[in-house]
């Protein structure tokens, strides 16, 4: 049993070790250096997809504090919503608990 | 069947992606997250980078799509009672600067051209190595609780002495434990820093830190680990949106998905008992590393086909196991009413 586990923790060693020299040897390499300030071209563009890139164009400071409020409220209301349908298709989703 | 008509234009990361793809990362995520209590997030990363978004797009949509998961699961879980505030407010500031230093990380990477390799090669380190110990854990579990049982039946042991109480030292009233700040805001900057950089939660390393390397009881350190989370994710949210990295549209659709397949994911805890789900858990830890090897190997189609198929074969076993604890307990609960009305 003894010999077992470290045969099993030196077989572990080596794919950690190996598997990233292997993928870094074969691997994709670089990626293709991007700009860090973008626009967004706006044509063909409409609806929430036209709103979203507008702000990021002109306002990023207002794109990312919509980003951050509406990702809370969406949240919040799909809570409520899936609650009240797990809840009439019977299942008891009021009480947590951990069974191991 | 034509699939493309479910493709979808997303402006702010320039790609044309696929509706359904975004809601099924969703949906396996939040139930994964739903019925292990930790946030399943580092599917998400690498599924969207296999399926094309660049790394730092996807670092940020994930990180947006954690916060909204993370404000659904503060309601269901409504732990909130258990957190330990002052705690919760310096994890806030070890958070925050983590994330920020993270994600300014990825943005050097970024614009030198590397952040798909490096963040994908700590992936690689990262779901091994967790993989790994998970295997161990399962196996050594009967062993581990055989030892339990002996040291409890000794009686209690002595208090282990706290090795590191370099000052200022910190009395934390709920959680009836006094450590070093540095311990604090280093667990939480390590953590906020993983978040950044990889975009994940980081739960599954601030979980056993707090409870192991600070003291916490355990449902408080749920409790905070819970409010960091939140934190954590509005940070990261907010600094990746700034740096225009976040694709809301693709956020909101991954966390409707998210959203439903966490109430489905918490409701199976109800239902599902066992350690043997755990085995299952290594092994898509290990699948989903090996996607992130396919992905750097350039084989991207296997690579989507073994992130996704790995995610979705586990959330299927985990509702077929639900659907066959809820039909049990209905049978119990139609016999126990007609026992008593005989």
């Amino acid at each position: 049993m003894k010999r077992l586990r470290a045969w099993g923790l030196l077989v572990s060693i080596l794919i950690v070790q190996w598997l990233p020299w292997r993928v870094w040897a074969e691997g994709e390499g670089l990626d293709v250096p991007e700009a860090l300030d973008k626009k967004i071209v706006l044509d063909g563009l409409s609806g929430i997809s036209l709103f979203f890139a507008k702000n990021y164009n002109e306002h990023l400071w207002l794109y990312a504090i919509y980003c951050t409020v509406l990702m809370a409220a969406v949240g919040m209301a799909i809570a409520y919503v899936t609650d009240f349908i797990l809840s009439a298709l019977g299942l008891d989703v009021t009480k947590i608990e951990h069974k191991e | 069947m034509d699939w493309s008509m479910f493709d979808i234009y997303l402006p702010i990361a320039g790609i044309h992606f696929n509706v359904l793809i975004l809601l099924a990362i969703g949906f396996s995520v939040g139930i994964l997250g739903g019925f292990f209590g930790v946030g399943g997030a580092w599917v998400v990363t690498p599924a969207l980078n296999i399926f094309g978004f660049h790394m730092a797009y996807a670092i940020g949509t994930d990180l947006a799509h954690i916060f909204g998961k993370s404000i659904v699961a503060t309601k269901k879980h409504g732990k909130m009672g258990n957190v330990d505030v002052k705690m919760g407010l310096y994890s806030i500031i070890g958070s925050v600067i983590g994330v920020e230093i993270g994600a300014r990380n990825v943005m050097w990477l970024t614009a030198k051209g590397m952040a798909g390799p490096v963040v994908r090669y700590s992936y690689i380190f990262m779901l091994f190595g967790l993989g790994i110990y998970m295997f161990y854990d399962y196996f050594t579990k009967d062993k581990r609780l055989a030892k339990q049982a002996a040291i409890a039946a000794e009686g209690p042991a002595a208090a282990a002495k706290k090795k590191w109480n370099l000052p200022p030292m910190i009395h934390f009233p709920v959680s009836q434990v006094t450590v070093s700040l540095w311990t604090i805001l280093g667990v939480f900057f390590f953590t906020g820093w993983l978040s950044g950089f990889l975009g994940v939660g980081g739960g599954f390393i601030r979980m056993p830190a707090l409870i192991y390397l600070i003291g916490c009881p355990t449902a408080i350190a749920v409790g905070t680990d819970l409010f960091s989370v939140v934190f954590t994710g509005a940070y990261g949210c907010f600094t990746y949106a700034l740096k225009g990295r976040v694709e809301i549209v693709a956020a909101f659709i991954m966390l409707a998905g998210a959203a439903v397949g966490a109430q489905i994911g918490v409701a199976a805890v109800k239902y599902i008992h066992g350690y043997g789900i755990r085995l299952l858990f290594a092994i898509m830890i290990v699948l989903a590393g090996c996607s992130v090897v396919l992905k750097q190997l350039q084989l991207n189609k296997l690579a989507g086909y073994s992130v996704m198929g790995c995610a979705l074969g586990m959330c299927l076993v985990i509702i077929v196991l639900m659907i066959q604890g809820f039909r049990k307990e209905k049978a119990l609960k139609a016999a126990a009413a007609s026992a008593s009305q005989a």
